[in-house]
């Protein structure tokens, strides 16, 4: 055992401390927090906090749910539309709902589903009737995570549907199975374990959904706990209750990610499959698959073409010469280079790692290395038990302590959540292919003699050279559209911009929140799209 | 060589040093945004200031004036304001509290306040009474009272701002609890379906309103000017409430850490003059603290003149503020 560990030092050894650093910035920020606290406020848990968390937890639930369902019958109504004209195109759409500022989404869904917005303004227009203001408060919150967490589970349910083997339709078939049974026996046997892992995750992303429920919310009503720590802090500079709220909201999501199954969601390339599943709907049910395509194609993309039409009549000459706008886009470009390098970095060390516990010809003592291998993945998972709002509290309670100018804290903070947030997804994405990789080339690479350099470049780099580019893409578009810890350390001098849209779209100045929206939204979709392509490699599409 | 490079780093130094002690000095004043705006008092009272003393006024806006404070809170000593701006009577208490900030040494007994005023901190430079504003053109029937409020139709909708972020917020969460006492938590409940949102400073509810978002916003009785004089639009008017109107005396006040005290206690007394006076009604809208030859813009008679003023000591409200504001918060949950 001890050998073997010699022999993979250089494959153990950077992982292992990329996971020492993060489990130690978990036990600093868990330390901080819990010591930061005054005796006296403990006590008090008073029913405000409970009815936080009551509602919190109900419209993550809701929201699941809504999710998961949509998802499901539209994912239901792709797989057997293959036919659908620009379907892969639409598939590959909402796949971006992953890399979308949820500032934009909710900026486009006011513009169409506000009181002002394009519907209310038809309904007006044909029938004299508005529906109101319905959009502040659970119904928004409920819209907006439906519109970003649906698309996105109906991408992985997808993949399911087309990797049930055709024989079994053929078999269905055969067996005169209606549109339900069919359902019944073969679908939903392969599907219940994906829906049960992306259930979790869409549960705790909307269990720490901020910027949706800030902007969204409207008022302490509808506040999740992560908006009501931000709310502490930023609006009543009660740290004890912020505190307090943060210690409950940090005990509900590592119990949440305990007992949730592994980070499994498999947000690897889009590639769908092409392969006609061999059954040729009923008329009404086509009709119905193609209504619910449609209707959720509109619902997707009526939002971000309002990002567009209200954009680009914006004074972009004005826009871009504010010095804030300027200050803003250097700040956020810059952030997210670093941290989508950093994220690709540390998640290449860490499946390096996590690899030497998995393999069986590698380190053999199972129980040993399936502890070790648990917590490798928990360090790369941290992010889903201590949210960001969470991270900036602890790093702004250090800001207090230790003096340092306010913009060093704010970058390291920013630069710390980022690469946090990004490292599940990373890992979900390179952990597999680096895992191939060890069990092809292994023994190749250990009779050879090859050192870590030659290894990385003649067996590594080509095959995981479209995946390092997918994850670079997506981490910087994650980092540059995050509105999470700026919202505790923005300012004047130190605001990213996301934060900056926040603040037009918080003094109403739609015209110059529009454009500048645009301006995100392009950002985000051109690096999302093109960063892949930079790297796209030639031996990876063989694998 | 190596002299050479000697004279040029101290010629560089000089030049440093002469051009920070050719600049003026720079008074650094956190404040709210709608002050700082274009079209608010911000522009005309720097310029004015600026000629007066040869100085440099630095405006910092915030959303609010209570987010003014928290950033003075959360910089602390190093803070660059050398005076905060905007705060009210209702949390100039609480301000103290931090300790930041310096006495005046002004006098403030002779001052045109429809109430006495005694502070040894902060400074009061302006006041007005709150009331909701809505448009004559699309509400026929405006509330007259908080309980028609309360009764309107379920889709008539106001916006408010939060109690915890801006002054307004705080004065309305005073108002109803000075009219309704025990059982303001009670009324909260009624009104809370009339509540299309909260904001967190004044600017963004007014911004919201005029959008056609809301019926109606909590503002002033004072807003109305505003559209007469600068828009010449009389639809806007501020609904008259028979319970009688909360005041907002607005104060400012300067920092211990501030770096050019004399100039900062020069402001404040600058409050005090007729130039300010004749600036604060038609740019920040509100009744200035002292009488000016000119007087007030005749607009001003037409505005709600309430039979009242509803105003609760500092102190007072400083030891109920937690309580008010979390028995608010507890209404609105359902």
């Amino acid at each position: 055992m001890l050998q073997e560990a010699k022999r993979l030092k250089y494959s153990l050894l950077p992982g292992g401390l990329v996971s020492l650093l993060l489990l130690g910035f978990a036990f600093v920020l868990f330390f901080i927090l819990f010591f930061s606290q005054e005796d006296a406020s403990v006590a008090q848990l008073d029913s405000r906090v409970f009815s936080l968390l009551k509602f919190t937890l109900y419209q993550a639930f809701l929201s699941t749910l809504l999710s998961l369902l949509v998802g499901l019958v539209l994912a239901w109504s792709l797989a057997h539309q293959s036919n659908f004209k620009g379907r892969s195109l639409l598939v590959a759409l909402f796949s971006s709902s992953l890399v979308l500022p949820t500032l934009i989404v909710v900026f486009g869904l006011i513009s169409v589903l506000g009181r002002n917005g394009w519907v209310n303004q038809l309904n007006l227009y044909l029938f004299d009737h508005s529906f109101g203001s319905y959009l502040y408060g659970l119904t928004g919150i409920l819209v907006a995570h439906v519109y970003l967490n649906a698309s996105f589970a109906s991408r992985s349910l997808l993949h399911v549907f087309e990797s049930i083997p055709k024989e079994k339709y053929k078999l269905a078939k055969s067996l005169n199975f209606t549109t339900f049974q069919r359902f019944m026996y073969v679908e939903w046997p392969a599907l219940r374990t994906t829906l049960l892992s992306i259930g979790s995750t869409i549960f705790l992303l909307c269990f720490t959904s901020f910027a949706i429920v800030l902007v969204l919310g409207g008022s302490p009503a509808y506040n999740t706990l992560e908006v009501a720590i931000y709310e502490a802090v930023k609006l009543d500079f009660d740290i004890g209750m912020a505190l307090k709220i943060a210690l409950i909201q940090l005990a509900v999501t590592t119990l949440l990610v305990l007992f949730s199954s592994n980070f499994r969601t498999g947000v690897g390339n889009v590639k769908t499959n092409t392969l006609i599943i061999p059954w040729s709907e009923s008329k009404h049910v086509k009709r119905f698959q193609v209504a619910i395509i449609s209707l959720f194609s509109l619902f997707f993309i009526l939002p971000l073409l309002a990002i567009i039409v209200d954009g680009i009549g914006a004074d972009f000459t004005r826009i871009l010469s504010a010095p804030l706008f300027i200050k803003s886009f250097f700040t956020s470009i810059g952030l997210a280079t670093v941290s989508s390098i950093l994220t690709v970095l540390f998640a290449l060390f860490l499946s390096d790692t996590k690899r030497n516990f998995t393999l069986k010809h590698r380190l053999p003592d199972s129980t040993f290395s399936k502890i070790l291998n648990i917590i490798v993945s928990f360090s790369g998972n941290l992010y889903l038990a201590v949210p960001s709002l969470i991270m900036g509290l602890g790093f702004f309670l250090l800001s207090q302590t230790y003096e340092a100018p306010m913009a060093v804290w704010s970058t390291i903070a920013l630069l710390t959540a980022n690469v946090l947030m990004s490292l599940p997804f990373a890992l979900a994405v390179l952990a597999p292919v680096m895992q191939k990789t060890a069990q092809r080339y292994d023994k190749l690479v250990f009779s050879l003699n090859l050192n870590p350099l030659q290894r990385w470049v003649y067996c590594e780099y080509p095959y995981l050279k479209s995946s390092i580019g997918y994850v670079f893409a997506l981490s910087f578009c994650f980092s540059l559209g995050d509105l999470g810890i700026i919202a505790l350390f923005g300012s004047d001098d130190f605001s990213t911009l996301p934060w900056y849209l926040y603040q037009l779209m918080g003094s109403y100045r739609t015209s110059d929140a529009a454009g500048v929206a645009l301006i995100l939204l392009a950002i985000t979709l051109c690096v999302f799209i093109l960063l892949p392509r930079v790297f796209r490699s030639s031996v990876a599409k063989h694998n | 060589m190596f002299k050479l490079i000697q004279i040029l780093l101290l010629t560089l130094l000089f030049s440093i040093t002469s051009i920070a002690s050719d600049t003026k000095p720079t008074l650094t004043i956190y404040t709210y945004d709608s002050f700082t705006a274009s079209w608010g008092p911000g522009p005309k009272i720097k310029e004015a200031f600026e000629k007066e003393h040869n100085c440099n006024v630095k405006f910092v806006g915030m959303s609010s004036s209570i987010g003014a404070l928290r950033k003075i809170q959360l910089e602390g000593k190093n803070t660059k304001a050398d005076i905060l701006l905007g705060l009210d009577t209702n949390i100039a208490q609480a301000a103290n509290k931090t300790g930041l900030f310096a006495k005046h040494d002004l006098d403030t007994s002779n001052l045109d306040l429809p109430v006495p005023y005694t502070d040894e901190y902060f400074v009061p430079y302006d006041y007005s009474y709150m009331a909701f504003v809505y448009d004559e053109n699309k509400v026929k029937n405006p509330p007259m009272s908080f309980e028609a409020l309360a009764a309107m139709p379920e889709d008539f909708k106001i916006v408010i701002q939060d109690p915890r972020s801006s002054t307004p917020g705080l004065s309305l969460l005073l108002w109803v609890k000075e009219i309704y006492k025990e059982k303001a938590g009670e009324y909260w409940k009624r009104l809370a379906p009339h509540i299309l949102t909260i904001t967190k400073g004044w600017s963004e509810a007014y911004g919201l309103f005029l959008k056609g978002e809301a019926d109606m916003v909590l503002s002033y009785t004072t807003s109305p000017a505003y559209h007469i004089i600068e828009e010449n639009r009389t639809n806007f008017k501020s609904a008259h409430f028979e319970e009688g109107h909360y005041g907002q005396i607005e104060v400012a006040a300067m920092l211990k850490s501030s770096k050019h005290k004399d100039l900062a206690k020069k402001f404040l007394h600058f409050l005090h003059s007729e130039t300010f006076a004749e600036i604060i009604p038609t740019a920040n809208w509100a009744y200035p603290v002292v009488k000016t030859k000119q007087g007030l813009p005749k607009v001003f008679k037409t505005l709600t003149q309430p039979s009242k003023m509803i105003l609760l000591d500092g102190k007072t409200v400083e030891t109920h503020r937690k309580a008010i504001i979390s028995e608010w918060l507890h209404s609105l949950e359902r």
